[in-house]
């Protein structure tokens, strides 16, 4: 019946097209965006992440950085205008191991995310979604992982795959789904019973259309704050594993150079390589810091129109 | 009489980052002793934060009172520090929240929240507050009170929840009450029982009482003075009889008109902006619109045959329980319901809340699938049909929802959300004829089409739950559940979506089930009137019959609680 | 009634919980990495000598059985002797138990306790000067790895200043307090920044409840109610949070009590690690996992003491 009358109207007045010109508008994520630009620590932040991430992809392809390996000095000589940062033990340049280093600290970042993201995603949708008997063998599961204190899970999956980056990036991803995965299965539970899910079944929607079009949709701001997070947790966790000696092997990274530092301290009073190291990382963890906290306030999950 | 409270010429500004929002503008009014005034207002007016300034609790920032006098007793109450106001609030001036809900401390006794008042104000002992509390609890009519002082909120029900509110708010025996909407998340009858014991206490403690509520006909018996507020200013303030009788205000007018009454309605409900310019100007009434309309509740077999048939359905959610969590017993939501409905004619369905009529809405759609019994769809019995055929069946029966802020997807766009069904369904042959039929839509409930590319938040409630409507009528469906679809709306607005609703029905031939918790609404839209109970209907007639001649003592409570408050006779 | 029912469901869920941690372990130490002869013997190693080492270490028998095994551990505790030392391991935890506890257990209660007090000023004083300082300070202080701090003030306060030992340990009480006072410093630097941060974020939350509002209009104090009415109700995450974390406390700081010379078992994990002493590090993974597990139930327990609201079914 309703299509029967669209039909006779639109041919007594044939729609003129020129008279919609439609409008455009922002979506909440160009809002959020938006919102972001006027937070100056987090443009900031931003840039940081930014400068770093091309410095590592530089380094990566050999662009600088590259001649990290060659003697350039005496070794152990203090900062100087021409060792910026000193050298190390074998007459390296400490700064352009620092450079160096930027690409082990970011790729772990890099890899451990795209571990932990579509496995915590993934499950913690299926989870939260289905209900029943998956969502209680998922959840099992996690318990399950969750209940090994992290440490000892990355302790053992290291010493099992051998020492180097891809165990680093394994044992961490491993780790780290978790929390994401039981933060995704929460809130796809709590969308699966708002209306317009409802809506979407009622209009004949099928069950995958519900959860990709609709829910998934709604949760992904979860993962970029939890992927800001995330990243800064894996760098860190760097410095520990090089110490633990399962960490990265034969290229220098953050984490070697401050492990190397509690033989240079004591009796040679060598500082340069842990305060240059420690400086690196700490400028990119907390712009990382700085950034999770701006995206959290910006995706703030309390939809825009409600007060 | 004295006055106790005076407002003069306050003015309010709320901080945004964008912008300043003027929140009260010159607002002046006065209370006396002994006196209730009610403060009647629509989402946004002004009235709450009004309420709050008295109090002295705008949060600051945002909330700034740029200008104005609050004078208690003669006092200007701007003036004075926190430490002062402090022994004001609560003791000379005390007030009661919307929700009773979340408005109690969860993880302490309702005895000790409200002991901790007279304590502090009253130099009680902990012996003597508790012994006050005890007589308090009595006197807002909680049963059992020494016992019930020593339960936590989340034991009590929301009606008792709020007596418990009012004992805290009277304790110390204040001048003043302030008492911001607090009936409106109360069931009607519960409302009906808070607001005499209300006007009861002012009465024996010749409170002054301040009593804001967007609802006019809930102030009519309490209130001796109304204030009406509308964007933050002051439209009009008279006795209450006079309001009633001869509102001066086009938007009181408008606000009276568009509220549907118990007895006779015109065809179509009056909105505000019958009465009044988007300016604020007075408008010339058509007369013609203020015709009471008969309705006929007649049907005739050719065009109104039985649409949907519902046989015996029940729908029971299990209660997990026990040592392996096995299902211990169940909630009946739906207890055995039966009935049919003609096309192009509307069922309504009120009940108060956990009556079971909104799942017996989604049962019927199988959004919720039912335990037992049969939907019969013009001759298909919908609980038999397998997943695909369903998601087939569906394009010919929709809903919509009640909450216009979480039914549409904030992800999506307008035109998004309204193509998709067509897409789910192959109808429309390409994307323009789709996007050809959105606009068209769009221009039916009364959008502009131009704003297709739009996203959910960037509309108001009443847009949105357009947009919702809009979006069922994709599927060029048959039949339609409201449910409780205009509930969250205010009054004005919720008239206009009513007369859309209308509107549609007469073009469309489409056929209702109207779910609300409102009498009147559901009297004015609906042929047939069903009221739930417990999971079942306990009574069903033609909305005269039930109105008028209720054959139930529950339909009877129902009706007697609603409150009276507009003498539709001014409008005839 | 309800309640108990609870808690036996609960009790019971454990046990799957920990057969899913012992098959993780299993699944780690004795299917992907299948013959560990060679990292103990070294690549000299003849056939021979492998095989009767495997013979020796169990490493031949059924794999359910090698499974049933690591559960029967979790169940009695006893979890065989070390590859290494041929201790008993169960007796070398309990000998590293005490001195790891002997650090972190103060530091833990210390640092819980001074971060509860920071967060409770910063959300009294929210959004102002305070408040900024104390978050900048926060979120600075977790940006510095943690083994930049260790090296940091082991080498300026002991080394260079002299006012705690180096490292090093002495038994019995009092004799070990001079040896933690640094370790747990450094710990309890490490954790105030989270800590805070998390606090003062469940107060906030609290702040904006409606019954906070109910509690001005009362006419209480702000001190009044943020003491009594939302420090009440912040309790129940806060709880989840310390309860949760009293099992790594077990664990200990691998890190601190290795530069510290702390005997812990933070040293013990390490010198299993460097030693591929399968045994002790699988026996350290269960032990710490049920830990986890039991505290996990306590949470749910201290849930019903601080919480009315929580009807456990």
């Amino acid at each position: 019946m309703i299509e029967a009358i669209m039909k006779k109207e639109s041919a007594l007045n044939k729609m003129n097209e020129k008279t919609y010109l439609i409008e455009r508008s922002k979506s909440l994520y160009q809002d959020a965006f938006e919102r972001l630009l006027k937070d100056k620590a987090a443009v900031a932040a931003a840039v940081v992440v930014f400068f770093y991430s091309v410095i590592a992809i530089l380094s990566s392809m050999g662009i600088i950085a590259a001649d990290w390996n060659t003697e350039v000095g005496p070794s152990y000589s203090p900062p100087s205008a021409s060792f910026w940062l000193g050298t190390d033990i074998f007459g390296r340049d400490v700064f352009t191991k620092i450079i160096h280093g930027t690409q082990v600290a970011m790729s772990v970042g890099l890899f451990t995310s795209l571990i932990a993201i579509p496995v915590g995603v993934i499950l913690g949708a299926i989870s939260g979604y289905y209900g029943g008997l998956v969502d209680e063998l998922i959840v099992w599961f996690y318990t399950t992982i969750s209940s090994i204190p992290s440490i000892m899970l990355i302790i053992s999956i290291s010493l099992i795959m051998g020492k180097g980056l891809v165990a680093v990036y394994v044992a961490l991803g491993t780790t780290s789904w978790v929390s994401l995965c039981r933060l995704i299965r929460g809130e796809v539970m709590k969308h699966k019973n708002r209306d317009y899910v409802q809506a979407a079944q009622a209009l004949g929607g099928s069950k995958l259309r519900q959860l990709f079009k609709h829910i998934l949709p709604n949760v992904t701001h979860i993962v970029i704050i939890n992927a800001s997070l995330q990243f800064q947790i894996a760098i860190k966790s760097e410095v520990i594993l090089s110490f633990l000696g399962i960490g990265v092997q034969s290229q220098p990274s953050w984490g070697t150079m401050i492990d190397d530092a509690k033989l240079e301290l004591v009796g040679r009073g060598v500082w340069w390589q842990l305060v240059g190291a420690t400086i690196a990382m700490f400028i990119i963890v907390l712009a990382f810091n700085i950034l999770g906290d701006a995206l959290r306030d910006a995706l703030d999950p309390k939809l825009k129109g409600k007060n | 009489m004295s006055l106790l409270l005076d407002v003069k010429n306050l003015n309010i500004e709320f901080h945004t980052q964008e912008n300043i929002v003027k929140a009260v503008n010159n607002v002046s009014f006065s209370i006396k002793e002994g006196q209730t005034i009610g403060l009647v207002g629509e989402s946004g007016s002004g009235k709450s934060v009004t309420s709050l300034a008295c109090m002295r609790l705008i949060p600051t920032p945002p909330g700034k009172i740029t200008s104005g006098e609050i004078l208690f007793q003669g006092e200007d109450l701007l003036k004075k520090s926190q430490e002062e106001m402090r022994k004001i609030r609560g003791n000379d001036i005390s007030m009661i929240f919307q929700e009773p809900m979340t408005s109690l401390n969860p993880v302490f006794k309702v005895g000790e929240q409200i002991s901790e008042a007279l304590m502090l104000h009253k130099a009680m002992t902990k012996k003597q507050a508790w012994a006050r509390t005890i007589e308090l609890l009595d006197q807002v009519g909680i049963p059992n009170p020494s016992q019930k002082a020593h339960a936590y909120p989340h034991e009590m029900s929301g009606g008792q929840k709020q007596r418990v509110m009012i004992a805290m708010a009277i304790s110390c025996e204040p001048k003043l009450l302030i008492a911001d909407e607090p009936t409106t998340a109360l069931d009607v009858t519960i409302q009906k029982q808070v607001l005499e014991l209300m006007f009861k206490l002012q009465e024996e403690y010749k409170m002054g009482m301040l009593f804001i509520t967007h609802d006019l006909g809930v102030i009519a018996d309490i209130a001796d003075e109304v204030v009406v507020m509308y964007r933050s200013e002051i439209m009009e303030r008279n006795l209450t009889q006079e309001i009633f009788k001869k509102p001066t205000h086009p938007y009181t007018k408008g606000l009276l008109a568009c509220r549907p009454s118990l007895d006779k309605n015109p065809k179509r409900l009056l909105t505000v902006s019958d009465f009044m310019t988007e300016q604020g100007a007075e408008k010339e009434i058509n007369k013609e619109l203020l015709h009471p309309y008969e309705k006929s509740f007649s049907f005739d077999e050719e065009k109104n045959p039985v649409l949907l048939e519902v046989k015996d359905l029940k729908t029971y959610f299990p209660i997990k329980g026990g040592l392996f969590g096995q299902t211990i017993a169940d909630v009946k939501a739906v207890d055995g319901v039966s009935f049919q409905l003609r096309k192009g004619k509307t069922l309504g369905l009120v009940g108060e809340s956990g009556c079971g009529k909104t799942t017996l809405g989604r049962s019927i759609l199988r959004l919720v699938e039912p335990t037992q019994g049969s939907v019969i769809y013009d001759g298909i019995d919908i609980t038999s049909l397998d997943a695909p055929a369903m998601r087939e069946m569906r394009s010919r029966m929709q809903i919509i929802f009640q909450d216009p802020y979480s039914s549409l997807n904030p992800r999506m766009t307008i035109a998004e959300t309204l193509l998709e069904p067509m897409d789910i369904h192959g109808i429309g042959e390409n994307k323009k004829q789709k996007l050809d039929k959105a606009k068209w839509l769009m221009n039916k409930v009364g959008l502009n089409a131009n704003q297709l590319n739009r996203y959910p938040h960037e509309f108001s409630g009443g847009q949105r739950q357009r947009i919702s409507i809009a979006r069922a009528l994709t599927l060029n469906p048959e039949f339609i559940i409201c449910d409780e679809s205009v509930s969250a709306l205010d009054v004005s607005v919720q008239a206009q979506v009513l007369n859309l609703l209308l509107d549609l029905q007469e073009e469309f031939g489409l056929t209702y089930i109207f779910i609300s918790h409102d009498l009147s609404v559901v009297n004015f839209i609906s042929d047939e009137v069903g009221v739930m109970n417990a999971g079942k209907i306990v009574e069903m007639n033609n909305a005269d019959e039930v109105y008028h001649r209720p054959q139930q003592e529950y339909t009877r409570s129902l009706l007697e609680a609603i409150p009276k408050g507009i003498p539709n006779e001014i409008l005839f | 009634m309800n309640n108990l029912i609870y808690f036996i469901r609960r009790f019971l869920y454990l046990i799957p919980v920990l057969l899913g941690v012992c098959l993780i372990i299993f699944f780690l130490f004795n299917i992907v990495v299948g013959d560990p002869t060679p990292l103990l013997l070294g690549k000299n190693a003849t056939i021979e000598q492998m095989e009767t080492l495997r013979e020796e270490l169990g490493l031949n028998r059924a794999l359910y059985l090698q499974y049933f095994d690591i559960v029967k551990s979790a169940f009695t505790l006893d979890f065989g002797r070390s590859w290494a030392t041929k201790q008993q391991i169960s007796q070398m935890i309990i000998n590293g138990v005490v001195p790891t506890l002997s650090m972190t257990l103060p530091a833990f209660f210390l640092s819980t306790f001074i971060s509860l007090i920071v967060a409770i000023v910063v959300a009294f004083y929210r959004g102002g000067k305070v408040d900024f300082v104390v978050r900048a300070a926060c979120i600075a202080g977790m940006s510095i790895p943690s083994l930049s701090y260790i090296l940091f003030f082991q080498y300026y306060l002991a080394y260079q200043e002299g006012l705690f030992p180096i490292q090093g340990y002495d038994y019995g009480f009092p004799h070990f307090i001079p040896f933690i006072i640094l370790p747990a410093l450094i710990w309890i630097i490490l954790s105030i920044g989270p800590d805070v941060r998390f606090f003062r974020t469940v107060i906030l939350d609290e702040l904006y409840q409606d019954y906070v509002r109910t509690a001005k209009a009362k006419g209480l104090s702000q001190v009044n109610i943020l003491f009594k009415h939302v420090l009440r109700n912040s309790l129940i995450p806060v709880i989840t949070y310390v309860v949760i974390q009293l099992p790594y406390l077990i664990l200990g700081a691998i890190l601190l009590e290795n530069f510290f010379s702390i005997p812990g078992i933070g040293s013990m994990i390490l010198s299993a690690l460097n030693s591929n002493d399968f045994p002790v590090l699988k026996s350290l993974a269960v032990i710490t996992s049920l830990a986890l597990i039991i505290f996990s139930l306590l949470t749910d327990f201290l849930y019903t003491l601080v919480d009315p609201r929580v009807k456990l079914s």
